[in-house]
């Protein structure tokens, strides 16, 4: 291998060293939970400036690895960047948490760090199955972390549930890419789309590539949770110990998108004006539900599993836009660039709304009822007003990053010259009114209501306070110059198309 | 002039007094106070500093600031006024002084959060009137809504959150939908210039566009619907007298004052001027609800038992003549509904705080329980009395010369319309005097009597926010030209296009 093969693997092998490094510590000094955490931090740090030279050194071309197997273009920097950024305010976020709790913080380091390798590969992958590998390797430390806290009932029922479901939907979408290879003789990408684009529409579906397009777009709605594939997100997220829910809520969730990006896009794109109206009512049904679902939470992790379901409905208007968009047009990947930065927006909010209860989360035997906000605004001026900002970004208030999120969703899908794109543009508008019920119902019990119990004050330790003052400043400042955050989907988008 | 950018000065200093008051100890009460009170002052005066370099005779906007913001997609940051902006914006400078000065004394909770939302209001408020990229625009509008929301929901009344989720979700329902309007005509405009993003979201380029019929039918749909909930018309109405009753005497200044107006400025500059083909079939249908918005406020205003409430639909009824006059492109209607903003902002804001008066001394608004307050408060009997007959249109009065305006305007075009809101001025002598009568003379109440001492004149404060108010009525009802000479170049500019567009499609 060439040093620069070498290079383009250097963020993925950085992150795997760091997952073994975090078991090889927890061997020679057993118990130093903050040794790991600043280890992990250093790391994650270093790997980010890593995958910052890389994308700079290969600038818009794109490196072939493992006999294109694997690829490093813009659309793996971008994505990379993302996945160590949710690693990164994970690991600031988990200490808080774990520690009062006794539960070791080594292993868990480790495996999270596994999963996020994993997500980094399914976003660089070119061939069915390294996906499929890089899919499982995703969600495999996905189960342990849900059912981390392991003496937790709830904890352990989430996480089988998360399993048993996860588990059967990776099988459905086995399945799927054994039924597309054998139509197309091949598991590299490019081969496949090449098979499928020399059909050029003169045979249509067959039954077995119906049959196997059905099934992995089954397999990838389980994994985004879509509706109605979604029934086990609420249990998973409110059973899970609160650091994993949120990363739960965006990595494997942008993750299972990068999937669909190199799977969807990439291969099966010949195909996709059959796949349109499956992605156009996924999405429709998708926002609608989680929205009107997470009406009636009194749960603020369940709420924020619902709100997640609804996101994700946002994101899949993205995708619907690039389906429905002519071949070739700049309206495809508008579609493309507003599924990447709503992602990338998505994350570092949701990330930051997630801390917040794990913060207050701190004391165990806090609830994640929506009583434990009760007059935060009063008891912690500061954490509240940073709930609050982030509140206002999921709702899709300017001028923070899901304002711009939403608004890139909406103007890709009206540039789309069809009734069908500018109905869903029309519904997401609708959906956001609708949600702002429940993320304000959050502020209305920080600043309107009192405190019903006797509450003590509120300590945030540094870790957790770097994390969220960083989710805080990503979430202003794209709300404010998106203009860097829009040029890198742009180039990441052009790498697919 | 060109070097300083004034009127980002202006809109943005409340955001930086509101940033110095961050830092100030929560317990230091009267510093903030006087901190937020100095920060409107200096806003205030920045855009009195407009007036003297503005040529009221020149067309087009001045002051005009121009900055790329996001070049992918010809997002910018401009800004620039007109006249119409500009009365506007000191409309708000001066309210958000006087609103300020008004919640020394209500205002005992949290003060320091309620100055820093009430500035951040006050930014986003400004801004609405000088933005020219409708991106822009727009987030001002949806920044509005967030400090309202603390507002009432924080320091209103006790059903103040069912009114402040109303008025977030009923705004936040019909704004959403205007942002898809905006993206869809940044993108006929972008497509209709061989792809390029390059000035789709700048009004003076929208503006000569000319977008086909259907694009203008949808659009101008949404936009209605959002300025239509923001004016609020009828049947939109609905929030608006829950927001009042809710709201702390501030938020209901500066929500009559203002925010009603942020409607009314949107349909003039953005509504009619994009889409005027869409305006012109639309405007009977607008003009039928805005006789209804007039009638019915006032019909309802009669049967009111609370002071705000009864406030409130008046306030439906007088903005349904700004509507009125906006949409039947008549030039001397439409100067009457951009005085008649002005004058209802005055006028009204004075209203409510003379209300607010009241309240804190007594805390309660049922008119039905006050009575002979001339004997015990003179003054205050005859500054509410005074504000009650501009409310009411007296001649000479700043309240008059909109409305009269408008009549003008329809009567031209349709005097059935005049007819039928000329009535309308009985009806609202009725409700203000009836009320005015009921709380002012007669027998002094057992309510009031039990109050005993407490039941004082106003304090030197409260005449310092009202008094200003006050001489602004009286010139303005005496000169209306100071007003009519800023909006009149800016007006037939509008209606000029207006009738060029429409000239082709007119029946």
């Amino acid at each position: 291998m060439s040093a620069q093969e070498w290079l383009a693997i250097g963020p993925l092998l950085a992150v795997f060293a760091l997952a073994m490094l975090a078991v090889v510590l927890d061997i020679a000094r057993p118990g130093r939970d903050r040794l790991v955490t600043g280890v992990m931090v250093v790391g994650l740090l270093g790997a980010i400036a890593l995958t910052g030279y890389t994308a700079w050194y290969f600038g818009g071309g794109e490196v072939e690895v493992f006999g294109g197997a694997y690829v490093r273009d813009a659309l793996t920097s971008f994505l990379d960047l993302l996945f160590l950024s949710i690693a990164l305010l994970t690991i600031l976020f988990s200490p808080d948490y774990l520690h009062p709790r006794r539960l070791p913080m080594a292993e868990y380091a480790s495996t999270l760090m596994f999963a996020i390798s994993g997500a980094m590969l399914l976003g660089a992958a070119r061939d069915l199955l390294v996906l499929f590998l890089a899919l499982e390797l995703l969600v495999l430390p996905g189960y342990m972390l849900a059912g981390y806290a392991k003496r937790d009932g709830l904890s352990t029922e989430g996480a089988i549930k998360y399993f048993l479901l996860g588990s059967f939907s990776s099988a459905i979408f086995l399945f799927g890419l054994a039924l597309v290879w054998g139509f197309a003789g091949s598991t590299r990408i490019p081969e496949v789309a090449a098979v499928l684009t020399s059909l050029d529409g003169a045979v249509s579906l067959t039954p077995a590539l119906t049959m196997g397009l059905a099934l992995l777009t089954a397999g990838v709605a389980f994994k985004i949770a879509a509706v109605p594939f979604h029934y086990w997100t609420p249990d998973a997220y409110q059973g899970s110990p609160t650091p994993v829910t949120g990363y739960l809520s965006v990595g494997p969730k942008v993750a299972a998108f990068a999937l669909i990006l190199r799977l969807f896009v990439d291969a099966l794109a010949p195909l996709k004006a059959d796949w349109v109206p499956f992605i156009v009512v996924l999405a429709a049904l998708t926002m609608t539900l989680g929205n009107l679902v997470a009406l009636t939470q009194d749960n603020i992790k369940r709420m924020l599993a619902y709100s997640s379901i609804a996101h994700t409905g946002y994101i899949l208007v993205g995708l619907a836009a690039y389906a429905a968009a002519p071949p070739g047009s700049d309206t495809e990947r508008a579609g493309l660039e507003a599924l990447l930065f709503y992602s990338a927006a998505y994350s570092f909010m949701n990330l930051g709304a997630f801390a917040v209860v794990t913060a207050l989360q701190k004391r165990t035997g806090v609830t994640s009822q929506i009583t434990t906000f009760a007059g935060l605004g009063r008891r912690a001026p500061l954490l509240g007003a940073l709930m609050f900002l982030f509140l206002l970004s999921l709702t899709g208030i300017p001028p923070l990053a899901g304002f711009w999120a939403k608004a890139y969703v909406i103007i890709a899908a009206v540039q789309v010259d069809s009734p069908w794109l500018i109905g869903l543009a029309v519904l997401t508008v609708l959906n956001a009114a609708a949600a702002a019920f429940y993320y304000l119902r959050i502020a209305v019990v920080m600043y309107m209501g009192e405190p019903s119990e006797q509450t003590a004050p509120v300590q945030v330790g540094r870790l957790v306070s770097a994390g969220l003052v960083l989710s805080a400043v990503a979430t202003i400042l794209i709300g404010l110059v998106p203009g860097p955050v829009i040029a890198f989907a742009q180039e990441a988008a052009r790498a697919l198309l | 002039m060109t070097e300083l950018p004034i009127l980002t000065l202006v809109t943005f200093s409340p955001l930086i007094g509101a940033l110095l008051i961050a830092f100030i100890p929560r317990h230091n009460v009267q510093l903030v106070r006087w901190a937020a009170l100095a920060t409107a002052l200096v806003s205030f005066a920045l855009s009195l500093a407009l007036l003297p370099a503005f040529d009221a005779r020149q067309a087009g906007f001045q002051y005009v600031e121009q900055l790329d913001w996001i070049p992918a997609f010809g997002i910018q940051y401009k800004l620039g006024i007109d006249g119409i902006s500009l009365v506007l914006v000191v409309l708000t400078t001066t309210l958000s002084w006087i609103s300020i000065l008004a919640s020394f004394g209500p205002i005992k909770d949290r003060v320091k959060e309620f100055m820093i939302s009430f500035l951040i209001l006050e930014v986003g408020m400004i801004g609405v009137f000088t933005a020219l990229d409708l991106f822009l625009f727009y987030i001002f509008f949806e920044v509005v809504l967030v400090p309202m929301y603390l507002i009432i929901g924080i320091w209103g009344g006790a059903n103040r959150i069912y009114a402040t989720i109303k008025f977030v979700l009923y705004t936040l329902a019909g704004s959403l939908l205007m942002l898809v309007a905006i993206l869809a005509t940044a993108f006929a405009f972008q497509a209709g210039h061989g792809g390029d993003w390059a000035g789709a979201f700048d009004y003076e380029q929208l503006r000569q566009f000319g977008f086909d019929i259907t694009l203008q039918l949808f659009a101008f749909g949404a936009f209605f619907l959002a300025f239509a909930i923001k004016v609020p018309m009828f049947p939109f109405h609905t929030w608006l007298p829950d927001a009042h009753v809710e709201a702390p005497t501030a938020g209901s200044v500066i929500l009559a004052g203002v925010l009603l107006k942020l409607g009314g400025y949107g349909f003039i500059r953005f509504a009619v001027g994009m889409f005027p083909d869409a305006a012109q079939s639309y405007a009977p249908w607008i003009i039928g609800l805005s006789l209804i918005a007039i009638i019915y406020g006032a019909i309802v205003a009669l049967v009111q038992p609370d002071m705000k409430k009864l406030i409130a639909y008046s306030s439906v009824s007088h903005m349904g003549f700004v509507t009125l006059g906006i949409f039947i492109f008549q030039q001397q209607g439409m100067e009457g509904a951009i005085l008649q903003m002005v004058n209802h902002g005055i006028i009204t804001g004075a209203l409510f705080l003379c209300v607010g008066v009241l309240y804190e001394r007594t805390h309660d608004r049922t008119i039905a329980k006050m009575g002979g307050l001339a004997a015990r408060t003179p003054v205050y009997a005859a500054i509410f009395g005074f504000f009650m007959l501009a409310s009411i249109g007296l001649p000479g009065l700043a309240g008059f010369v909109g409305e009269f305006l408008v009549f003008v305007g329809t009567f031209a075009v349709s005097p059935v319309a005049a007819f039928s809101a000329t009535i309308v001025m009985t009806v609202g002598a009725a409700y203000l005097m009836w009320m005015y009568q009921r709380l002012i003379f007669g027998e002094v109440s057992d309510f009031l009597k039990g109050l005993g001492h407490h039941l004082t004149d106003m304090t030197p404060t409260e005449l310092v926010t009202l008094t200003p108010l006050v001489a602004l009525t009286v010139i303005f009802g005496l000169f209306p030209g100071l007003v009519l000479e800023l909006i009149h170049v800016p007006v037939d500019g509008i209606l000029l296009q207006f009738r060029d567009a429409t000239a082709g499609v007119a029946p």
